[in-house]
């Protein structure tokens, strides 16, 4: 058996959250450190409130930590102004959200082109295809998102999240708003550009059967990290989760 | 459900507090301008009351022409004075000789002449017959002393001791005796008044020693003005009336109110109502936007068992409390409108008697009320949409704003516009009337507001197309967020379509004057150099000056000049209705005007002949030897004959007498102006020096060269212009208000698309610019609008019109231009605050938002 050492895309240390003040403080997140490596899927699970959507919102760079620090490759998320960030996040970073995930008066292409425009990049040909016809929606693109199923409209967002080949993609319960078809198709994809295209993904979800589609599952509780699974499968996971509720 | 609606506005009340201030600042110009007009028509009230209270009756002449303030009013025998004294039950008698009399200030300039007449006459000694109190000095003893008011003394800086130049319009080198109060103001409103002895008056202010303006009575004790009226009429000869001084001041009262105070009010009353129109579209639009944000709570209701006419309850009492709070603010607001407006009045040279707010709770009512109206009409269609949104849209993700626009509004805007255009064609090409033109634009603007949201796609599209094209992404969104809703684009747009209608309109209509004006000084004047005075309601055709005639002979010794001669006017009935006339002299006019006479001569004018316009001549179907009936200002009666006919009526007007038919008449010799052509060769400008030294004497009159003169003829029309550019301004800014808050309302709609956005990394710069666009493009929409059918109205009047003021047509493209200019960079101001909003958004809280 050979050791592959793999780099984290993204990494916490320490990561801590409080919201509120002294007594009446909630920590969303308690002394979370983790590693997500480069060119895996990996999903974050837990119940409600465990701190999976706080977690994943400081590794993005969307919420600053109370203490501790993320990292995205080697930069220090924590000493970037908010210029910076919005320059990560257009560069380095791709985002999938649960709903409302498309702006409904670009047409699909140009959503998915979005990223690029905004920074004033022209899109990579080749790669913007080989994008497209990953999403299969090569007939569709010139359609507007109201246009579109719950499901293409995911896979629009998912392209748009691979087309500036960020080196991690974070999805904050992709599947949510799906129904159990257009939400396999959407993890299938995401498994796909994950596989094929090496894409770094870390993905939030409550969903044992979301969980199974990722290389490694880890579980959150409280705040803290409770438990990691390497090829999780749906009774596996389920599993953890009894043993997490007992 | 009160409750409800309360919590819900509670909630909401950022959003509210826009609509509220649209509200707030519609009343407070209404509000304002009833109030000056209150405060006006109470000081004027005051003051004919106290010029007319402590005089029991007057006598005076009965013949009247012309309706205005400066009424002429034909003179009395001075002999009257001795029947009127040996009338029972009078216990005094004075003669009252007034007339056109200018005080020259220490600077030498005249001393008022905008407008508030200047005034010279004899100083009555009895108390209860004069208002003037003297405060200063003692009454004039010598012809050559004068008592003047302390508002003239104050403007010309004039003292006690004193001397200074009378004008009537002769120059009288005249010493200051008294200063006098009116009552217990400065003066008879901003008028200045100086008086002289008897003898004096009769000298210089009327060229008949035999007549004086009014004779002046006071009641023996217990004797009333009826009784003394009853007495006195059968004694009096034809010609002359009694009249009470409580009826002289309604009199007065009355026709100011018709005349000069009438129109203003409803001039104020018009923008007025403008800026409130342009607040209900911001009103509706808002009230739309919240209705649909509602639309969740609404359906919530509804689902849990409230029926429709709770829902529609809901909303209206929204409308109510936002109307009657801010009308009652915006009442409070309108005092300092109603300052605000005197000083831009007086900013422009227009001096209004108005000390001391006057409030009248009638005003205030209208006011209040008017608003409250105003934005429960804006909020009903509001009410009802929300009370037809389905319960079961609570269920649903988000209940959408109806977006799309019935075919049946369609074709109704599309038959009004059409409609309306047309009427305005047809005014403007046969020409007139006006009325089809006037009906032509109401109609085409609610046909272009019903029409608008269908309009509002293709042609926000077509405008956001070079934004797409050279800002990128950010235009492309701009553009395409301003057409995702056509109704609620179209709406905020055509508040500000209607305010640049107006402003455009007038502005092509000024431009139309001034250029009609410049066209006939062009034609009809050959003169090299005209001497006038400035003065107030310009107009090349206007003889409103008061020179003295002898400055024409005065200037024909000038080095250079080859004929100098006066122009006069004044009102006449002549076939029965009453005209303005110039006078002139039918020897030498011919030499300073081209009036294109097209047949008869003017040379060929006698003291009893008439010169007319062709289009005079057309209306009263009058030719070369026609004749017709004339009344003179002093009450005669006479027959004149049609000398000639032209066609260039540019500066004399469409009638033309003699001035020596004319002297007969008149009871002070005045000029209007004075025409001078040079010898062939002359230097003008050394000419021009040459006239201001000869005159200078005379008051310093203006004197200017052609062009001088055509500017300043057209000058008069930008102080207009300027005027009512002010008054319009507040609906603009009521409108561009409204763009700003439908904005901000649909970025708070927008919230988790602004994050998205910003997740994908729009940068901050790039937010606020996408929604600045987006202001600029519903701006520059409304603007453009707005120009285009200002222009098709200014257009449409102009030529209905068809007078010789308005005989020519121009629309200035620059300055039309300019305005589409002005209203994008309004645009971006109004967008300012809701980019900001936009810039603002924590991006994880607008993602994470519902």
């Amino acid at each position: 058996m050979t050791t592959t050492i793999t780099r984290a895309a993204a990494r916490a240390v320490h990561a801590t959250k409080s919201y509120g003040q002294a007594e009446t403080a909630v920590l969303a997140l308690d002394d979370v450190s983790v590693d997500l490596p480069e060119g895996q899927f990996t999903a974050i699970m837990g119940p409600s409130g465990s701190g999976k959507s706080t977690l994943l919102h400081c590794l993005a760079g969307l919420d600053a930590l109370t203490s501790g620090q993320v990292f995205v490759g080697d930069v220090d998320l924590g000493r970037l102004t908010d210029r910076q960030l919005t320059l990560l996040r257009r560069t380095r970073i791709g985002f999938v959200f649960q709903s409302f995930n498309l702006v409904p008066t670009l047409s699909a292409l140009e959503n998915i082109q979005l990223p690029l425009t905004l920074a004033g990049t022209k899109p990579d040909r080749n790669w913007l295809e080989a994008v497209v016809e990953t999403v299969g929606l090569t007939d569709r693109l010139q359609h507007r998102p109201s246009e579109l199923s719950g499901g293409q409209q995911q896979r629009v967002a998912v392209a748009r999240a691979l087309v500036s080949k960020p080196a991690i993609i974070f999805a904050d319960e992709p599947t949510g708003n799906l129904d159990s078809r257009s939400g396999a198709d959407v993890l299938g994809f995401l498994q796909q550009a994950c596989r094929e295209l090496g894409q770094t993904i870390v993905m939030v979800t409550h969903d044992p059967g979301a969980a199974s589609y990722a290389d490694t599952a880890v579980f959150l509780a409280d705040g803290r990290i409770v438990d990691a699974v390497e090829r999780p499968n749906p009774e596996l996971v389920l599993d953890h989760i009894k043993r997490l509720g007992a | 459900m009160v409750t409800v609606a309360f919590s819900e506005m509670w909630s909401h009340k950022r959003r509210l507090a826009g609509s509220m201030i649209a509200v707030v600042l519609g009343v407070a110009f209404l509000a304002g301008t009833l109030l000056l007009g209150d405060t006006l028509k109470a000081n004027f009230d005051k003051l004919f009351t106290t010029a007319n209270g402590g005089t029991d009756v007057i006598l005076r002449g009965s013949t009247q022409i012309g309706s205005d303030i400066n009424q002429s009013r034909s003179g009395i025998d001075a002999s009257l004075l001795g029947l009127a004294r040996s009338t029972p039950g009078i216990a005094d008698a004075v003669p009252y000789v007034q007339g056109f009399g200018q005080l020259v200030g220490s600077n030498g300039k005249r001393i008022g002449g905008n407008g508030p007449p200047t005034t010279a006459a004899n100083w009555v000694g009895v108390p209860s017959l004069n208002p003037y109190r003297i405060v200063a000095g003692r009454a004039p003893r010598a012809d050559n002393e004068v008592v003047i008011n302390r508002g003239a003394a104050k403007k010309g800086k004039l003292h006690l001791g004193g001397t200074t130049t009378l004008l009537t319009p002769r120059p009288l080198r005249v010493t200051i005796v008294g200063i006098s109060t009116f009552g217990t103001a400065d003066g008879f409103g901003p008028s200045t008044f100086t008086a002289m002895t008897l003898h004096a008056a009769t000298t210089y202010v009327t060229d008949d020693p035999s007549k004086v303006t009014e004779i002046l009575i006071k009641a023996a004790p217990g004797v009333s003005a009826q009784r003394l009226i009853g007495e006195l009429q059968p004694r009096l000869p034809t010609g002359v009336q009694a009249i009470t001084g409580t009826d002289l001041a309604n009199e007065n009262i009355s026709d100011i109110n018709s005349g000069f105070l009438g129109f203003l009010r409803s001039a104020l009353t018009g923008f007025a109502v403008i800026a409130l129109l342009v607040a209900v579209f911001s009103i509706y639009n808002t009230f739309s936007i919240l209705a649909a944000q509602r639309a969740r709570t609404s359906a919530l209701l509804r689902a849990i068992g409230a029926t429709r006419r709770q829902v529609i309850t809901v909303g209206l009492t929204e409308a109510l409390a936002v109307g009657v709070f801010g009308s009652v603010a915006g009442w409070a607001a309108g005092i300092g409108i109603a300052a605000g407006l005197k000083g831009v009045f007086s900013g422009f040279g227009f001096a209004l008697p108005a000390g001391g707010l006057v409030f009248r709770g009638s005003s205030a009512a209208i006011a209040v009320l008017a608003g409250i109206t105003a934005t429960l009409v804006a909020g009903v269609v509001p009410a009802l949409r929300s009370s037809r949104v389905p319960p079961v849209a609570a269920l649903r993700d988000q209940a959408a704003e109806r977006r799309t626009v019935s075919v049946f509004r369609a074709a109704v805007g599309a038959a009004m516009t059409a409609g309306g255009v047309t009427a305005l064609v047809l005014a403007a090409v046969r020409p007139g009337p006006v009325s089809l033109a006037a009906a032509g634009a109401v109609l085409a603007l609610v046909g272009m507001v019903v029409f608008g949201p269908i309009a509002a796609r293709p042609a926000v599209a077509l405008l956001g197309a070079p934004i797409a094209r050279t800002r990128g992404v950010t235009g492309t969104l701009a553009r395409e967020n301003s057409m995702r809703n056509p109704r609620r684009t179209a709406a905020t747009a055509a508040a500000l379509l209607i305010g640049v209608a107006v402003v455009a309109m007038f502005t092509v209509v000024a431009a139309s004057l001034k250029a009609s004006a410049a066209h006939g000084v062009d034609r009809a004047l050959t003169a090299d150099i005209v001497v006038d005075t400035p003065g107030f309601g310009g107009g090349v055709s206007s003889q409103r000056g008061r020179l003295d005639p002898a400055i024409g002979a005065r200037l024909s010794t000038v080095d250079g000049v080859q004929v100098a001669t006066g122009l006069d006017g004044g009102d006449a009935l002549i076939g029965g209705k009453a005209h303005a006339v110039t006078v002139a002299d039918p020897a030498r006019v011919g030499q300073v005007l081209d009036l294109g006479v097209t047949s008869g001569a003017l040379a060929a004018m006698t003291p009893a002949s008439l010169a007319v316009s062709a289009d005079a001549a057309k209306s009263n179907h009058w030719h070369v030897g026609s004749m017709a009936p004339i009344i003179y200002p002093d009450g005669a009666h006479g027959t004149v004959t049609v000398a000639a006919i032209y066609s260039h009526p540019d500066i004399t007007g469409d009638y033309l007498l003699t001035a020596a038919g004319w002297a007969r008449h008149t009871e002070q010799a005045v000029v209007s102006k004075i025409l001078v052509k040079l010898r062939p060769g002359t230097d003008v400008a050394a000419a021009k020096d040459a006239i201001t030294a000869a005159t200078s004497s005379y008051g310093a009159p203006r004197v200017q060269d052609r062009a001088e003169y055509r500017s300043s003829a057209t000058s008069s029309v930008n102080t207009f212009l300027g005027l009512i550019y002010v008054m319009l301004a507040l609906a603009i800014v009521i409108a561009l208000m409204g763009i700003s808050n439908t904005l901000s309302l649909s970025i708070h709609e927008r919230t988790r698309e602004l994050g998205l956005l910003r997740a994908v990394g729009q940068t901050r710069a790039q937010a606020r610019a996408m929604v600045r666009w987006e202001s600029v493009l519903v701006a520059v929409f409304g603007t453009v609008g707005g120009v285009g059918l200002g222009a098709l109205l200014g257009w449409s009047f102009v030529k209905a019109a068809g007078s010789t003021t308005l005989s020519v047509f121009s629309a200035p493209p620059a300055q039309l231009a300019a305005f589409v200019v002005v209203g994008a960079v309004a645009g971006t101001l109004a967008g300012v605050r809701p980019a900001r909003r936009a810039a603002r958004l924590s991006v994880l809280r607008a993602i994470s938002a519902e």
